[in-house]
C-alpha cells in the first residue's frame, strides 16, 4: 500500500507544481514587462525567449507529429487522411469511435447452465445464469470485430509465465551480487552488462539455432516456452537494474537488523525486499514488457492460432491495402497501456540508463 | 538455517570454494537459464552451419537425439561459409549494413544533439515538460512504431509521407519500391526510434557543462558558435561518444524495420545483415547458409562491442566495485 500511497503523493505533488505553473510564467512576464517599461532590460531579450520557446515547441510538435497522425486516423471513420480537397486538415472531419469498438469486440458474459445433482436422489438443481452483455458492437454498424480479445488473452498467458520465472531468476541473484562477495562474482556482473547491450539483436541472430531446437523438441508452439525464454532474456539487465537499486539501501539498516538478533532470511524478508519495493516493481514492469511487446521470435515459433498482440498488430498491414482507421485504432489500445505504465516508470528508466556504463 | 550452513560446509570441502561462495547458489539459477538459452542455440548454430541442413533433412528424425545429430542433415565442413563469402548478395547486404550504421548514426547524433540543444536552452520556457513529451517515444514498443512508420512510408492510398508531399505539391513518392527511397525511409524510422535514448544521454551531459565555463567564454567575447565548438562539445564528447557506440550496435543489429517495411526488398536490395541471416534460413529454408551467415554477424557484433568495451572502458563501473 505504501508504494500506492507514494505514487497518489507523488502524483498530487507533480499537479500542484503543474496547475501553478501559469501562475508563476504570469508573474515572471509581469515583471519583465515592469523591466522593459522602466528601461532596465532590453525589449529584445523577452522577444528572443518567446522566440526560442515557440521555436522549440515546434521541434517538440514536429516529433510527436506521428502519434497525432495515427490518433487522428483512429478517430476518423473513412480512414486517416490529413489531405482532404480542402487542403491540410488536422482534425478528422467525421470523428468516430466505431474504429475502436471494432477491436474491443464484443463484450458479453455467455449464458451457463450450471445442474447440481442432489445427493441420493433423482433430482438435480439446474440453474441457468442469464448472459450479461456489456456491449454489443453490431448495434454500432460493426459486422466482424478484429480478434483482439484472442490476441490479448494469448499476450497474457505470455507474459504473466515470463514475469514469474525471471523474478523468481533475478531476486535472489540480485541480492547475493549486491551484498555478498565470492567467487567469480565479478565475471558473472561483467557478463550481464555486456548482454544488457546486445541481447536484443542478438537474439535475432541465434534465432535459428533456437527455432530448429524448438521445433525438434515439439515445443515451438508453446506460450510456456516462449515464456521462458522471454525470462531469460530478460536476466541479464533487469538483474544488473535490481542489484544497482539494492546498492542504494544502507548496509546499516540490516546490521541494525542483525543486531536485534534476526536471522539472515528476516533480514531480507524485513529490510531488504520492503525497501526495495520501487525497484522490484521496475524490474516486474520491464519483465511483463519482455513478454508484451516482442515480436520477431513470437511471430516465428507461435501458430496462427497463439498469435499475441504485436504479431496481430503485424498481420493487419499488407502492401496495398492499410485499413487505416482499424490499424490505428488496434495500434493505440496495444500501445498506450504501455505508454502510461512508461510515463510512471520514466525516472526509474532513465536513472537504469544513466548507470548502464556512465557512472557505474 | 540448518540447511544453508549443511550447503555451506559441504561447499567448504570443494577445492577453490569458500563458505562465503555459497552465495553463488543465488546466482547460478539465472545464469544457467540465461546461457541456456544464448549460449546452447550459438553453439547449435554453429552445429548447423556446418551441415546442409534444410527443412527435410534437419526435423527428419524424432526427439532428443535427433537434436544431437542435426536430423538427417550431413556434414559439410565449411562448405557455407565459403559458399557464403563467395556470394554477391552476401557482400551487398554487408555493405548496406555498414552504410546504414553510418548514415543512421549520423543522423541520430546530429538529430538528438539538436533536440538536446534546443530542450536545455536557457532561452526555453517550459523545457522540463518538454523533456519529458520529447521522449515519449521511448515508451511504444518497437512494433508499434515500425508498423505505424511502415503506414507513414506506405504507397497504399496515401500514407503520411505521400500526403505531405502532395499537399505541397511534390507528387507521390512509392517509398519502399525504390532502393534509395526504402533505405532513406529505414534512416528516418531508426533516427526517431533511437532518438530519445540519445537525448536523454545528451541532455545529462549538457546539464553537467559548469555554467562558470561558459560566463568565462562570454566574458571573453567567444560567440553562440565558438562557445559550442570550444566548450560544450568537449564536454559532451565522451558521453555522446559512449551513447553513439551503443546505438550504432543497434543499428547494425536492426532487424524489425527492414522486415516489417518490404523484407529487406526491393528484391533483397536492403536486406541488414540480420534479415539477410532470417530469410534464408526460414524464408528460403537453407539453414546451413542462414546459420553461417547469422554466425559472421554474431562475430561481427561481438568484435564491435570488445572493442569498444576494451577502448571506451565501458564496463568501468564493474570494476570498480
Amino acid at each position: 500500500m505504501s508504494l500506492l500511497d507514494g505514487i497518489g503523493r507523488r502524483l498530487k505533488a507533480n499537479a500542484r507544481s503543474l496547475a501553478l505553473r501559469p501562475l508563476e510564467a504570469a508573474r515572471d512576464a509581469a515583471y519583465t514587462a515592469n523591466g522593459v517599461r522602466r528601461g532596465e532590460i532590453s525589449p529584445l531579450e523577452p522577444l528572443k525567449t518567446v522566440g526560442a520557446t515557440l521555436g522549440a515547441l515546434l521541434v517538440v510538435l514536429l516529433l510527436l507529429f506521428p502519434i497525432y497522425w495515427i490518433l487522428t486516423a483512429a478517430l476518423s471513420s473513412s480512414g486517416g487522411s490529413i489531405y482532404s480537397s480542402g487542403g491540410l486538415a488536422l482534425l478528422p472531419e467525421n470523428p468516430s469511435l466505431q474504429p475502436f469498438l471494432w477491436v474491443v469486440g464484443d463484450l458479453a458474459v455467455p449464458g451457463y447452465t450450471i445442474s447440481l445433482n442432489v445427493p441420493l436422489t433423482d433430482l438435480a438443481l439446474v440453474i441457468d445464469t442469464p448472459e450479461f452483455v456489456m456491449l454489443d458492437v453490431s448495434q454500432y454498424g460493426v459486422a466482424n470485430p478484429s480478434g483482439f480479445k484472442g490476441f490479448l488473452w494469448n499476450s497474457l498467458t505470455v507474459a504473466i509465465p515470463t514475469v514469474v520465472i525471471a523474478m523468481a531468476l533475478v531476486v535472489p541473484a540480485a541480492y547475493a551480487l549486491s551484498r555478498r562477495e565470492f567467487i567469480l562474482r565479478r565475471k558473472v556482473l561483467f557478463v550481464y552488462v555486456l548482454m544488457t547491450q546486445v541481447g536484443g539483436g542478438l537474439g535475432v541472430a541465434l534465432l535459428i539455432g533456437l527455432y530448429t531446437v524448438y521445433v525438434q523438441f515439439g515445443i515451438n508452439d508453446s506460450k510456456l516456452a516462449l515464456a521462458l525464454y522471454y525470462a531469460a532474456t530478460a536476466v541479464p539487465f533487469n538483474t544488473w537494474l535490481l542489484k544497482t537499486y539494492m546498492d542504494g539501501i544502507p548496509v546499516s539498516y540490516e546490521e541494525a537488523a542483525v543486531v536485534d538478533g534476526a536471522p539472515p532470511w528476516r533480514v531480507v524478508t524485513e529490510v531488504i525486499i520492503p525497501l526495495s519495493t520501487a525497484g522490484l516493481a521496475t524490474v516486474f514492469i520491464f519483465t511483463f514488457l519482455t513478454g508484451w511487446t516482442e515480436f520477431v521470435v513470437a511471430q516465428t515459433l507461435l501458430g496462427t492460432e497463439n498469435y499475441t498482440l504485436p504479431v496481430g498488430l503485424y498481420s493487419l498491414i499488407s502492401e496495398y491495402s492499410i485499413p487505416w482507421a482499424r490499424f490505428s485504432a488496434f495500434a493505440l489500445t496495444f500501445a498506450t497501456p504501455i505508454m502510461l505504465v512508461y510515463l510512471f516508470a520514466q525516472r526509474y528508466i532513465e536513472g537504469g540508463l544513466s548507470f548502464s556504463g556512465m557512472e557505474g | 538455517m540448518s540447511t544453508v550452513s549443511r550447503v555451506a560446509r559441504r561447499v567448504e570441502t570443494i577445492p577453490f570454494l569458500e563458505k562465503r561462495d555459497v552465495s553463488l547458489l543465488f546466482v547460478l539459477p539465472g545464469l544457467f537459464v540465461f546461457t541456456a538459452f544464448m549460449l546452447f542455440p550459438v553453439v547449435y548454430l554453429v552445429g548447423i552451419s556446418l551441415t546442409n541442413a534444410d527443412p527435410a533433412s534437419l526435423f527428419a528424425g524424432e526427439g532428443a537425439a535427433s537434436v544431437l545429430t542435426f536430423g538427417e542433415a550431413t556434414f559439410v565442413g565449411l562448405e557455407n561459409y565459403v559458399s557464403v563469402l563467395t556470394d554477391t548478395q552476401f557482400w551487398n547486404s554487408f555493405g548496406i549494413t555498414w552504410l546504414f550504421v553510418a548514415t543512421s548514426v549520423v543522423l541520430k547524433i546530429g538529430l538528438s544533439l539538436g533536440i538536446a540543444l534546443v530542450v536545455t536552452s536557457d532561452r526555453v520556457r517550459g523545457k522540463r515538460l518538454m523533456r519529458s513529451f520529447v521522449i515519449l517515444p521511448m515508451g511504444l514498443p518497437a512494433i508499434f512504431t515500425v508498423t505505424v512508420w511502415r503506414g507513414i512510408f506506405s504507397s497504399a492510398e496515401f500514407g503520411l509521407a505521400n500526403q505531405l508531399l502532395s499537399a505541397l505539391d511534390l507528387g507521390t513518392v512509392s517509398w519502399l519500391s525504390g532502393r534509395w527511397s526504402a533505405f532513406f525511409a529505414y534512416n528516418i524510422t531508426e533516427a526517431w526510434l533511437a532518438y530519445p535514448f540519445m537525448v536523454i544521454i545528451t541532455v545529462s551531459a549538457l546539464q553537467d557543462v559548469p555554467g562558470e565555463l561558459h560566463e568565462a567564454a562570454k566574458v571573453d567575447g567567444a560567440g553562440y558558435v565558438a562557445r559550442f565548438v570550444h566548450v560544450t562539445l568537449p564536454s559532451v564528447k565522451r558521453p555522446v561518444l559512449f551513447a553513439s557506440i551503443l546505438t550504432a550496435a543497434a543499428s547494425f543489429q536492426q532487424f524489425l524495420i527492414p522486415y516489417v517495411f518490404n523484407q529487406g526488398g526491393p528484391a533483397r536490395a536492403n536486406e541488414l545483415i540480420v534479415v539477410y541471416g532470417y530469410r534464408e534460413a526460414l524464408s528460403f529454408a537453407e539453414y546451413g547458409r542462414g546459420a553461417a551467415i547469422s554466425l559472421v554477424a554474431v562475430v561481427f557484433i561481438g568484435a564491435f562491442m570488445w572493442l569498444n568495451v576494451k577502448r571506451g572502458r565501458l564496463a568501468d563501473g564493474v570494476a570498480e566495485q
